[in-house]
């Protein structure tokens, strides 16, 4: 490796117009070596960033109740358990149902809305649409916390029809979530642009027809990338969900891992319950990946798949 | 099938302060092929989106057989359009984005199938119904999206330079199979393109637009041989323009003379009772060049600048004694040019050949840069770039 890294060195200097020097007086490299420094960060960077999570994860499979000894493996943790494993203390279960009906709910709200407010701020070309559209990124901005106590004052103070708990849980989180499909569906409006629409409306379709047989089937895999972002991101919600859960009932498993784990109770069956919720959030990705590039099949060598998942981030 | 009559009273299209389209009146006749041309931004997008029904007129009529329809949805109109980009729906067969249409037309179940493989027999792309559009090559899917517009029978297609994202060759062979067709279903084709040599070659008759207006509007051969002005004359094909002064004549009558720098040519066609600042123009192929040695009427010594080989012809550059460039076309017969860079010959221009075009108050290279278009003001888009 060393001659690799060494002899275009050599070559490049001998070459004129090439002698340029950096700051500390060597000969500039090969720019086409191997980023050394660069690789190494970034394996460090992925060790730092999972090790604690493997190892959270790993200690969810313990056979004893310790965090930090490993004592064996088994799954009593999960299901083996008569008391305390997630599928038998009752908190524990609940937590993840209501995680699942928080996400469910979420999701089949926030995209219908998210994906008609990037259709109508793409049709409507306006000053207004435009500040709209800039609204969409306030809540990329804007700090959750500051949201979520807004919102718990809202529903408490003034629209005391949303009861706290479910319904007012729901309510933020799609308040939190609905830039997503706003903004995915938005950009690949404008990728996909107006042509195929005035082509359908040109062969006889009405506007609406035009968007139901054209424009839905061309938006699928954005607007199912949305749905799975905003599944995947209130499954790891926490903050909105903490200030607008009313009782126990209503904690998803964020705030009831956190609330054990700040009590002072805490055990392998808490890992578990962390653990279904990272898989929980992995396979919404890994199906939202899958899923977007087998419904965008047809359109390779556009770019604007990979784009799109590049900005979702899956 | 029936009509196809397409009538066009003081159509103008503004967006914003920009004016794309600025009151112009075409008259298209039943089952004619009839082209736009002129370059980006001189309005014929805009001019053909108006009639399809996707941008509203700011003013004027779009009389469709006699009814203006400038105020209907592009989906009532009979009329049908073939998109530059085709506009295939990716997620559909090539069956499907044919028979597309024919829901919104009443066409009983029964006849789609028969009418989607008519369509596609008629493109010459039977065999390739289940295939999806990113599955064939970009002039197969031109086909398709031909086939898709002409299966629902409209009275006039409308074909936004349905070409102009393939090669030249492809784009050679589908413009005869292209006129073919368009004489073999005998609907009215509007076709929209910047491309001379298409537009020539296809239409029976054509518009040349610039700023928005029709700059002449005749036949390919009227249009190429008698250009009503410098700016048509530029832009189809090359021409040779020059600054000229017509030299008083006593009673009228006699040869148009000119006045080019110090020598003096007679002009046989165009405006010959033109008085005062001219354009002249000659085609290339209509110059020839002599040795240095020989004179002659209307010959004008000059210098080869460059030699440009084409295959079938080598375009010359010459640079006339009174700075004039010029190009000339010299078809490839088999014995090699007798010039080379620096060569001084004799330019003949022919007195029947030289045009005399009314001066439009611009330089030469302004004329040049007009023809090129206005890449800033593209309304392929449907908006300003601004907006």
């Amino acid at each position: 490796m060393a001659s690799t890294v060494g002899d275009p060195v050599t070559t490049s200097s001998a070459s004129a117009g090439q002698e340029k020097l950096t700051s500390r007086g060597r000969p500039r490299g090969n720019p086409w070596r191997r980023p050394w420094a660069m690789e190494g960060f970034t394996w460090l960077y992925i060790v730092w960033s999972i090790v604690p999570i493997a190892i959270a994860v790993l200690f969810s499979f313990n056979k004893g109740s310790s965090q930090a000894t490993w004592q064996g493996f088994s799954t009593k943790w999960y299901v083996g358990n008569q008391v305390t494993s997630v599928l038998h203390n009752p908190s524990l279960h609940q937590a993840v149902v209501q995680t699942l009906v928080l996400a469910v709910i979420t999701t089949l709200i926030c995209v219908p809305i998210g994906v008609g407010f990037a259709i109508g701020i793409d049709r409507w070309r306006t000053r207004t649409a435009n500040g709209l559209n800039i609204l969409m990124i306030f809540s990329f901005v804007i700090p959750e916390l500051l949201l979520a106590v807004a919102l718990f004052l809202l529903v408490t103070q003034a629209l005391t029809f949303i009861k706290l708990g479910t319904p007012a849980e729901v309510a933020g989180l799609v308040v939190w979530n609905i830039s997503w499909p706003a903004i995915i569906v938005r950009a690949r409006l404008v990728s996909i642009g107006p042509s195929y629409e005035e082509a359908a409306c040109d062969l006889g379709a009405s506007r609406l027809g035009a968007i139901r047989r054209v424009l839905l089937p061309l938006l699928a895999p954005a607007i199912f990338a949305s749905a799975v972002l905003v599944f995947a991101s209130t499954v790891d919600d926490f903050v909105i969900v903490e200030q607008l859960s009313s009782t126990a009932n209503t904690q998803p498993m964020s705030v009831l891992i956190y609330s054990n784990v700040h009590a002072g109770l805490s055990g392998p069956a808490l890992n578990a319950l962390a653990t279904i919720m990272l898989v929980l959030s992995l396979a919404a990705a890994l199906i939202g990946y899958v899923g977007y590039r087998w419904m965008s099949r047809g359109e390779r060598s556009k770019g604007s798949a990979d784009a799109l998942a590049g900005i979702a981030g899956i | 099938m029936s009509g196809g009559h397409v009538k066009l009273e003081s159509l103008t299209k503004r967006f914003g302060d920009v004016t794309a389209v600025d009151g112009i009146s075409v008259e298209v006749k039943a089952g004619e092929f009839f082209s736009l041309l002129g370059p980006s931004g001189c309005g014929k997008t805009s001019t053909l989106r108006m009639i399809a029904g996707f941008e509203p007129p700011t003013s004027g009529k779009i009389l469709l057989d006699g009814t203006d329809v400038g105020k209907w949805a592009p989906h009532r109109r009979n009329v049908n359009t073939v998109f530059q980009s085709y506009a295939l729906f990716p997620f559909l067969t090539v069956a499907e984005n044919v028979a597309f249409g024919m829901k919104y037309k009443s066409v009983p179940k029964s006849e789609r199938d028969s009418r989607v493989g008519e369509a596609l027999e008629m493109v010459q792309l039977s065999g390739y119904e289940k295939r999806r559009p990113n599955q064939l090559s970009g002039g197969q899917q031109q086909r398709v999206a031909l086939a898709r517009a002409l299966v629902l029978r409209p009275s006039v297609l409308l074909l936004d330079e349905p070409l102009g994202a393939l090669d030249a060759k492809l784009r050679r062979t589908l413009q005869v199979e292209l006129g073919a067709l368009q004489k073999h279903v005998g609907i009215t084709f509007l076709y929209v393109t910047h491309d001379q040599e298409e537009a020539l070659t296809m239409s029976d008759r054509l518009a040349v637009m610039n700023h928005g207006r029709i700059a002449q509007l005749g036949t390919p051969e009227e249009v190429y041989n008698e250009p009503a002005d410098a700016y048509v004359a530029d832009f189809l094909g090359v021409s040779n323009l020059m600054d000229a002064q017509v030299e008083p004549r006593g009673n009228g009558q006699g040869p148009c003379r000119l006045r080019v720098g110090e020598f003096t040519l007679e002009a046989q066609a165009g405006q010959l009772d033109a008085t005062g600042a001219v354009k002249v123009a000659i085609r290339p192929e209509r110059i020839h060049l002599r040795p240095y040695e020989t004179a002659g009427v209307n010959c004008v010594p000059g210098m080869v600048e460059r030699l440009v080989f084409l295959g079938s012809t080598t375009h010359i550059y010459v640079r006339l004694a009174t700075g004039a460039p010029l190009q000339a076309l010299v078809r490839n017969e088999g014995d090699a040019v007798p010039y080379s860079q620096g060569t001084p010959v004799n330019v003949d221009l022919p007195a029947d050949a030289l045009r005399v075009l009314p001066d439009p108050g611009v330089s030469v290279s302004e004329i040049h840069d007009e023809t090129l278009g206005d890449q800033l003001l593209d309304v392929t888009s449907g908006a300003p770039a601004s907006s």
